[in-house]
C-alpha cells in the first residue's frame, strides 16, 4: 500500500501538472487566444515583407523568433494559474491535502514548460506548413524549445509568486513579456539595435532562444551550443528562485 | 474512547507580522464531538482552522491531531482531516467528477476506490445527474454540496468546516446543517466555525466563543446560556420605530441594565433585576416621546450570552480596518 517517497512525490507532481493543463485546455478560448497572437504576428509580418521572391529569407529569420516567443507566452500564461489558484482559494484545497510543497512546485513548473513546448510546436508546424521553413535538426530545436520553456516558466513562477492578485500578475508579466518580445531579437536583429539596447537584449533569455533556433536552421552548432548553455543556466536560476518564491507563500 | 481528545490545541498563537490574529488559544475537541468555534468575522477562526489543518505555521503553541503533532507530521494530519473551506474553491473549469477525481488522486486512492467513493458521494449529495457539468455552472448550493463531498473523498475521521452555511439561502443552509448532523452521527468528529449564534446553538455539542484572537468561553450551549443565569432579557418594540437604534443610548441611561442591543429589529435589554428596570425603561421611552408597541420578557439566548461576554453583538459589529486586515491575511496566499 505504502509507496516510496520519491515515487509519491513524482506522482503528485504529475497529477498537479495534469490538473493544471486539463483546465487550460478545457477553456479553449484561453489556448486559442494565446496562440492567435503569435500566429497573427507571423502572418502580418509575412504580408509586409512577402513570402516569395528575394524577401523570402525574412521568414526564415522571423519564424524561429516567433516560435521562441510563443514558448515564452505559453509558459508564462500557464504559470498565471498559480496566482489565480491563490486568489480563488484553490491553493488551499491542495495545501490541505497530504501533498508536499515540492510536488506542487514541480507540478506547476512541468505544466508551464509543457504549455510552452506545445505552443511553440504548434507555431513551428504552422511556420513550416505555410512558409516552408524547415529546421535541419529537429532534435536540437526540441532541446532549445524545452530549455527556453523551462526558463520562461521560472520567470512566470516568480511573477505569480510575488503578485498578490491576478491583475497585478498580468501587469507584471506584460511588463516583462512585451519589452522582451521587441528586444529579444524576434522581429529585429539584435545586431541592428542602437546602443545600449543590445546589452539589454543579451540579458534576456528570449534572445538566446531566438538566436539558437536560427542557428539550428543555418547549421551553426557552436552558437547553438553556447545558447543552450546560457538557457540552461537561466533555467536553473529562474526555476530555483521561482520555487523559493512559491515555497515562501506555501509555508508561512 | 468516547471522551478521548482528537484535536488538542495548547497556547496556540499566530502573528501576521505585528498583527496578533490568534492569542494563546487552548482547547480540545473530543472524539465524535460536534464542536463549534463561534465568533465575529476577523476573530481568528479561519486562522485557527488553517493552523489545525497544517496550512499555516503557528507562531507558537502546539496542535496535536489524532496523536500527530501538526508541525512534525503534517501529512499524517492532513490525511485524517477533511477540510470544507468557507468559499467554494473547486476548479471551475473542470467537471464535478474530474474535481473529485483529482482530490482522490492527491489522497492516494487507487482507481477502483476512487470510482467507488466518487459515485458514493455524488449519490449522497444528489449531484449524480450533473456530475459531468463544469463546476462553474453550478449554483451556490451545489457548490457547497460538492465542496463537502470533496472533503469526504478520503473518508476522514475528522471534518473541519469553515463557515459551512455562510452565504447560503435558508433552505440550502438547512440542508447543509442536516448533512453535518448526519456526518457527525456516522461517527465523524466535526469542528466547525460560525458567526451565526443560532447555528452554534442548534448544531454544536460544545461551543468555543472566540473574539479578537482570544477564546473567551467554552462550554455546551446550555451552560453558556446558564452563564447568564440571573440575567433576564426584555424585548421591546417602539411604535413607528423604524429606527429602533436611536433608543439604545436613551435606554442605556437606566440603572441596573447590563446590556442594550438590537436583535431582529427589537430592542433587547439584559438585566439582573427586571421588575426594577421595566418601569424605568417604560418611563424613559415615554419621556422621549416613544410609544411602546410591544414589551415582553424573553428567554435568554446564546446571543445574549455572547453579547454579555464580548460586550458586542455579532451581527451589527462594523468591520474595523484591523478586522478587515486580519480577515484578508487569514485568506490564502495573500501576504
Amino acid at each position: 500500500m505504502k509507496k516510496s517517497k520519491p515515487f509519491t512525490l513524482l506522482l503528485h507532481s504529475i497529477y498537479m501538472a495534469e490538473n493544471d493543463l486539463r483546465q487550460s485546455f478545457k477553456s479553449v478560448r484561453h489556448v486559442v487566444w494565446s496562440l492567435l497572437f503569435p500566429i497573427f504576428m507571423m502572418f502580418t509580418f509575412s504580408f509586409r515583407y512577402g513570402t516569395v521572391g528575394p524577401d523570402v529569407s525574412f521568414m526564415t529569420f522571423l519564424i524561429p523568433g516567433v516560435v521562441a516567443m510563443t514558448a515564452m507566452f505559453g509558459s508564462i500564461n500557464e504559470t498565471m494559474s498559480i496566482v489565480w489558484d491563490k486568489s480563488l482559494g484553490v491553493f488551499d484545497r491542495i495545501l490541505a491535502a497530504p501533498v508536499s510543497s515540492t510536488s506542487i512546485i514541480i507540478g506547476k513548473t512541468m505544466a508551464g514548460a509543457v504549455m510552452g513546448v506545445i505552443s511553440a510546436l504548434v507555431l513551428l508546424i504552422i511556420g513550416s506548413l505555410f512558409f516552408g521553413v524547415s529546421f535541419a535538426n529537429i532534435g536540437f530545436v526540441l532541446i532549445i524549445i524545452v530549455l527556453a520553456s523551462f526558463s520562461f516558466t521560472g520567470i512566470g513562477t516568480i511573477i505569480s509568486g510575488l503578485a498578490s492578485e491576478p491583475r497585478e500578475a498580468m501587469m507584471l508579466s506584460n511588463l516583462l513579456r512585451f519589452p522582451m518580445m521587441f528586444l529579444g531579437g524576434v522581429f529585429f536583429p539584435v545586431e541592428a539595435m542602437p546602443m545600449p539596447l543590445p546589452y539589454i537584449a543579451r540579458a534576456l533569455p528570449l534572445t538566446y532562444a531566438t538566436e539558437a533556433l536560427r542557428a539550428v536552421m543555418s547549421g551553426n552548432m557552436t552558437v547553438v551550443l553556447f545558447d543552450a548553455i546560457v538557457l540552461a543556466i537561466y533555467t536553473v536560476g529562474t526555476v530555483v528562485i521561482g520555487s523559493k518564491t512559491l515555497m515562501t507563500i506555501m509555508t508561512r | 474512547m468516547a471522551s478521548e481528545s482528537v484535536i488538542e490545541i495548547s497556547n496556540l498563537t499566530k502573528y501576521y507580522g505585528k498583527l496578533l490574529a490568534v492569542d494563546q488559544i487552548s482547547f480540545e475537541v473530543k472524539h465524535k464531538e460536534l464542536f463549534g468555534l463561534l465568533g465575529p468575522n476577523g476573530a481568528g477562526k479561519t486562522t485557527t482552522i488553517r493552523m489545525i489543518c497544517g496550512m499555516l505555521r503557528p507562531t507558537s503553541g502546539k496542535i496535536v491531531v489524532a496523536g500527530f503533532d501538526v508541525s512534525q507530521k503534517p501529512e499524517e494530519v492532513k490525511r485524517r482531516i477533511g477540510l470544507v473551506p468557507d468559499i467554494s474553491n473547486l476548479f471551475g473549469e473542470l467537471s464535478a467528477r474530474t474535481n473529485l477525481e483529482f482530490m482522490g488522486k492527491l489522497y492516494g486512492l487507487d482507481k477502483g476506490t476512487r470510482r467507488e467513493r466518487i459515485d458514493q458521494v455524488l449519490e449522497l449529495f444528489h449531484l449524480k445527474e450533473r456530475q459531468n457539468d463544469l463546476v462553474k455552472y453550478y449554483s451556490k448550493g451545489m457548490h457547497r454540496r460538492l465542496t463537502i463531498a470533496a472533503a469526504l473523498i478520503h473518508q476522514p475521521e475528522i471534518l473541519v468546516m469553515d463557515e459551512p452555511t455562510s452565504g447560503l439561502d435558508a433552505q440550502t443552509a438547512r440542508l447543509v446543517r442536516e448533512i453535518i448532523i448526519d456526518l457527525n452521527n456516522e461517527g465523524r468528529t466535526v469542528l466547525l466555525t460560525t458567526h451565526q449564534i443560532d447555528e452554534a446553538d442548534k448544531l454544536c455539542q460544545r461551543v468555543g466563543i472566540i473574539d479578537r484572537g482570544h477564546l473567551i468561553a467554552l462550554n455546551t450551549p446550555e451552560e453558556l446560556k446558564n452563564s447568564i443565569k440571573g440575567i433576564h432579557a426584555l424585548e421591546i418594540k417602539v411604535l413607528d420605530g423604524i429606527d429602533q437604534q436611536r433608543w439604545l443610548p436613551i435606554i442605556s441611561e437606566a440603572k441596573g441594565i447590563e446590556r442594550v442591543f438590537l436583535a431582529e429589529g427589537r430592542i433587547r435589554v439584559l438585566s439582573k433585576d427586571l421588575p426594577q428596570v421595566i418601569p424605568v425603561v417604560v418611563n424613559l421611552i415615554d419621556k422621549h416621546g416613544g410609544k411602546i408597541e410591544n414589551i415582553s420578557v424573553a428567554q435568554p439566548t446564546l446571543e445574549d450570552a455572547f453579547i454579555n461576554l464580548t460586550g458586542k453583538s455579532i451581527r451589527e459589529e462594523p468591520v474595523s480596518k484591523e478586522d478587515y486586515l486580519r480577515r484578508r491575511l487569514s485568506r490564502s496566499g495573500m501576504r
